[in-house]
């Protein structure tokens, strides 16, 4: 978890301007320089296999039974349910030399924090599969969740015409028309529960809908939902949860975010190192057959069976789960199925090291600025038990969904930590006028393709459909089969890998 | 050069207006009825002024060296007004006689200003001009004081501040008098090291400006201060009037010692009294050492452990004469064990059990402190419980912040805890609430120890009866992901300090 450099930056005093601010007392004191850089940068290996090598031939050989490609939530999900049947005898070979995948973190001298997702909302009672998961890990018993991994209060804030208002949905100033919207909005949410077919997982529900080929914003329209305030709370759901602005968003998916879910309590549940606390609580468990800084390259039929190529070892497998993004399979596997409909939305998330709180009011968990291109911070010790914390670690996310992806990719790639640290920074002193003075260090993480864009047309698409409903040697198992990343999703689709793989291995 | 004249004129004129206001929005401030301060502030100024223009008249030689004595005089005693006048205050006597004596000083040498600066021009300008110039720029300046003042200046620099920047130009009017005008002064070099010095003195004022209004600030309390210390977590302030001390904890009371053991007998006997094989007793909070001493006078404790989080407080409270009177060198006791630390991270750490639970917090007054009153609290302090030990918490008024009270009772009941509400008064804070919560079976003692000064047996009895103004009302439990009594006591206490 080196960063690749650190720059140290920060504006310069001249002589005169200290001297005049002495003499004054009025001028802003010395900023403090902001070390940090890019951090996690893989960009490089993800080029090499969309390039094809080089990559050195393996000089060993092992039999194993079932492989994971990718131990990121779906590949540890698949582990799971295979440790779960009983069956132990796998694999899980990861690029990275983490594992976690968009839920990794990392860690400081004052907290751990995340670098992707950083909460899981707490399921209702119809979703059985993730309250498995959550309580095998402790966190629900006798039916009563784990007070303390559910978010503390207070949980969200927006800040809206100059100041911070509790819950994200605008209320400063909402006129009767929008608090109107606001109510006939949640009856549709509710109509669309009702009808059973947005699920978790998504699979559950229903297997096409008109509301696919329409973009969020275009059903807004056409439900004459004109509120300014309930347009723009949408288009910051959709950005926040799959990257995308709501006329880029499917409309389907748009709704299956609010009505898919039920919660049983006030949540979400959360950690300080965010879903890596998950991912690190199962990577232990698979210590020994989780084998980081392993890329695969090379994924061939053989038979009945599978050749899996890694720069060390070549395996020969009887079900290889592919768990990695789906979009990387034509690169790696011979006989890949077509993935062109997959997309995916470059992310931007940074981790800000604070010496001490800006003034003000203290942070909620989720602060977000209304009318800001970026999606807002979480405070990385809001789930300390301390009543004092002066340094923290803000997690400042940013989905670089306005305009087209490739774009915003380049732009990832091509700018440099000065640029990040600068447009970070300018961000957040809108709301929080001393941050130059609070923050000490920026790290920079730059994700191309982060999370699945459920794009309009596509969370139905016949290739997904195909991908998803592989049986053999090869099973697909990224939660971009569903088209939108989401945890449950995930673990869904490693589960039902999984148990496919056990099937074919003998009809267990 | 005409430029810079009539500029000066117009940095006077408002200097000049910035005093008036700074001195009667300081006499509103601090003695109230704004109307009446200003209208008197205003009307001696203006008299003073015209006294001052009227004493111009004895002045007949020299005159630019005087105009530019009477811009540093004008600099310091304006510059130092707000400073002058907040110590004043706070010091007590005579502040009406300060007030007036520094507006009818400023008053009286801004007066002098203009019928100077008029007779030094008189030679370069027609009568007509000069007096429509120099009265033009004087209204200027004065509209340029009055929209600043309130806009930016108030806001901005604060009254202290505000006060020394303008004293800062005029000694910049004198400085660049002693330029403009150098061939009329026999001895400029003389003059511009005053201004020199007299600019120095503000500026420094200014940047410290801070610690005067901190230190003026110190002389508002009703009483003689005589310990005061920011920590690392809060400021304390100790203060004493005759044989009352008083501790404030930024700008909280947290005890008088008239009533003090009020307080914190209510606080431990109900519960230790009934404990006669209770060995070892945790406080939380109560750096004070008061609740410790109480808890000492039970011979069958073997080990207290007060876990505080600021050391400044229970230094000042182990070394201090007059506190360790008060509490009896109760920290300093070798039963006594002191951990300066963050008490739910640190129960969440210690393995060790206890007997008897001491919980006196301040009140949840935000998320922080709130945090230290919801169920995951009170279940990990019960893991910390011997079998038959009890828990007191400090719990608010039940008078003042009723459901804030009962909250706390509800949210401890969730937790496992046969909870027995009860209350006591305590003068100086009103009617005081406690829980007392014990996971088995809990009896009021029957004897207490000897040398009270409070409770008594018959007492300790009606303690647990709630008149019907506090009774019971219905809450919801204290949560970490509700954080409710926050919210309850924000509410209440609100409806009460309006």
């Amino acid at each position: 978890m080196e960063p690749d450099r650190a720059v140290s930056g920060g504006r310069r005093v001249t002589r005169r301007e200290a001297v005049a601010a002495g003499l004054m007392g009025l001028a802003r004191r010395t900023e403090r320089p902001v070390a940090g850089g890019f951090v996690n940068d893989s960009a490089g290996l993800g080029h090499r296999l969309r390039s094809r090598g080089p990559f050195r031939a393996p000089g060993r050989k092992a039999r194993v039974p079932v492989v994971i490609v990718g131990a990121g939530m779906a590949g540890l999900c698949a582990a799971w349910q295979l440790e779960r049947r009983g069956f132990r005898d796998f694999v899980i070979l990861e690029l990275e030399p983490q594992p976690g995948g968009v839920s990794r973190w990392g860690e400081n001298e004052i907290t751990a924090y995340p670098w992707g997702a950083h909460y899981v909302p707490v399921p209702g009672a119809g979703s059985k599969l993730i309250r498995e998961l959550l309580a095998d890990l402790g966190l629900l018993a006798d039916g009563k969740w784990n007070e303390r991994h559910l978010c503390f209060s207070p949980q969200e804030r927006l800040y809206l015409h100059g100041r911070w208002q509790e819950g994200l949905e605008p209320a400063i100033g909402a006129t009767a028309r929008d608090r109107e919207q606001f109510g006939r909005f949640y009856e549709r949410v509710r109509e669309a529960r009702a009808t059973g077919r947005f699920r978790i997982p998504m699979a559950e529900g229903e297997t096409s809908s008109p509301l696919d080929r329409i973009s969020m914003a275009e059903w807004m329209a056409r439900e004459r939902f004109d509120s300014p305030y309930l347009n723009w709370y949408i288009d910051y759901c959709c950005r926040d949860d799959y990257g995308a602005l709501a006329c880029d968003t499917s409309a389907w998916a748009g709704l299956h975010y609010f009505a898919a879910r039920e919660p049983e309590e006030k949540g979400p549940l959360t950690w300080p190192e965010g879903n890596g606390w998950i991912a690190r609580r199962l990577a232990a468990r698979f210590h020994g057959r989780l084998r980081l800084d392993s890329p695969v390259y090379r994924i061939a039929p053989a038979g009945h069976r599978r050749t899996v190529l890694t720069e060390t070892t070549e395996y020969t497998a009887d079900a290889v789960i592919f768990a990695a993004p789906t979009f990387l399979a034509p690169y790696i596997v011979e006989d890949a199925p077509p993935t062109g409909d997959f997309e995916y939305s470059p992310w931007l998330t940074a981790n800000l090291t604070l010496e001490r709180q800006p003034k003000g009011e203290p942070a909620a968990w989720d602060n977000v600025v209304y009318g800001s291109p970026a999606l807002g911070y979480v405070v990385a010790t809001h789930q300390s038990l301390a009543s004092v914390e002066e340094r923290t670690v803000w997690t400042f996310y940013w989905a670089l969904a306005h305009g087209p992806a490739s774009r915003n990719r380049k732009m990832l790639l091509d700018s440099d930590w000065a640029f990040w640290r600068d447009a970070i920074l300018d961000d957040l002193a809108r709301v929080h006028p001393d941050i130059r003075d609070c923050v000490s260090r920026i790290d920079v993480f730059r994700i191309g393709h982060a999370m699945s864009r459920p794009a309009v047309g596509s969370v139905f698409s016949g290739q997904r459909k195909r991908a998803a409903a592989l049986e053999g040697s090869l099973l697909f198992a990224n939660s971009d089969l569903s088209g939108f990343s989401i945890i449950e999703e995930a673990q869904y689709r490693g589960v039902t890998a999984a148990d496919r793989a056990l099937r074919r291995l003998g009809g267990r | 050069m005409q430029v810079v004249l009539f500029l000066s004129v117009f940095l006077i004129a408002a200097c000049g207006l910035v005093y008036e206001l700074i001195a009667g929005t300081l006499a509103s401030y601090l003695l109230g009825d704004s109307v009446l301060q200003f209208s008197t502030v205003i009307g001696s100024y203006l008299f003073a002024m015209g006294i001052g223009s009227w004493m111009s008249r004895y002045l007949t030689r020299g005159l630019v060296a005087r105009f530019i004595s009477i811009e540093l005089m004008v600099g310091l005693v304006g510059g130092f007004s707000s400073t002058l006048l907040f110590f004043g205050f706070a010091w007590g006597r005579g502040f009406h006689l300060q007030l007036y004596g520094v507006v009818i000083a400023i008053g009286v040498l801004v007066g002098l200003e203009i019928p100077l600066l008029m007779r030094i021009l008189k030679g370069r300008f027609e009568f007509r001009d000069l007096v429509a110039h120099v009265l033009t720029f004087d209204y200027l300046g004065a509209l340029g004081a009055s929209l600043l003042f309130p806009l930016f200046l108030v806001p901005r620099l604060g009254l202290v501040r505000s006060a020394l920047a303008f004293g800062i130009v005029n000694a910049v009017v004198a400085l660049w008098s002693t330029f403009l005008f150098r061939e009329r002064l026999r001895r400029p070099g003389a003059l511009r090291v005053m201004s020199g010095a007299v600019l120095a003195l503000l500026g420094i004022a200014f940047a410290g400006a801070n610690r005067i209004t901190a230190a003026a600030e110190d002389n508002l309390y009703a009483d003689e201060v005589i310990f005061a210390r920011d920590t690392h977590y809060q400021r304390i302030v100790l203060t004493r009037w005759k044989d009352d001390l008083r501790l404030f904890l930024s700008s909280h009371l947290q005890f008088s010692s008239r009533d003090e053991y009020r307080y914190h007998e209510a606080l431990v006997h109900p519960g230790l009294a009934a404990l006669p094989d209770a060995r070892r007793v945790l406080v939380l909070g109560g750096g004070d050492g008061l609740a410790v001493r109480e808890i000492l006078r039970y011979p069958n404790i073997a080990r207290v452990t007060l876990v505080d989080l600021d050391p400044e407080m229970t230094r000042l409270f182990s070394t201090h004469p007059a506190l360790k009177q008060l509490n009896g060198g109760s920290l300093t006791n070798p039963r006594v064990r002191i951990i300066n630390a963050d008490a739910f991270p640190w129960l969440e750490r210690t393995a060790e059990m206890f007997d008897f639970v001491v919980v006196d917090f301040p009140d949840p007054t935000n998320y922080s402190l709130g945090k230290l009153y919801t169920t995951v609290f009170y279940r990990m302090l019960a893991r910390h419980l011997t079998p038959g030990a009890l828990v007191v918490v400090q719990s608010t008024s039940p008078m003042f912040a009723r459901q804030s009270y009962w909250c706390i009772v509800k949210t401890m009941e969730l937790c496992g805890f046969s909870v027995y509400p009860y209350h006591a008064y305590v003068p100086s804070f009103g009617e005081w609430g406690y829980a007392l919560g014990a996971l088995g079976p809990y009896r009021p003692p029957a004897t207490l120890p000897a040398g009270l000064r409070f409770l008594n047996t018959a007492t300790l009895a009606a303690m647990f009866d709630f008149p019907r103004d506090m009774a019971r009302v219905d809450a919801e439990p204290n949560r970490l992901n509700n954080q409710v009594l926050v919210r309850y006591y924000d509410e209440e206490w609100n409806r009460i300090a309006r």
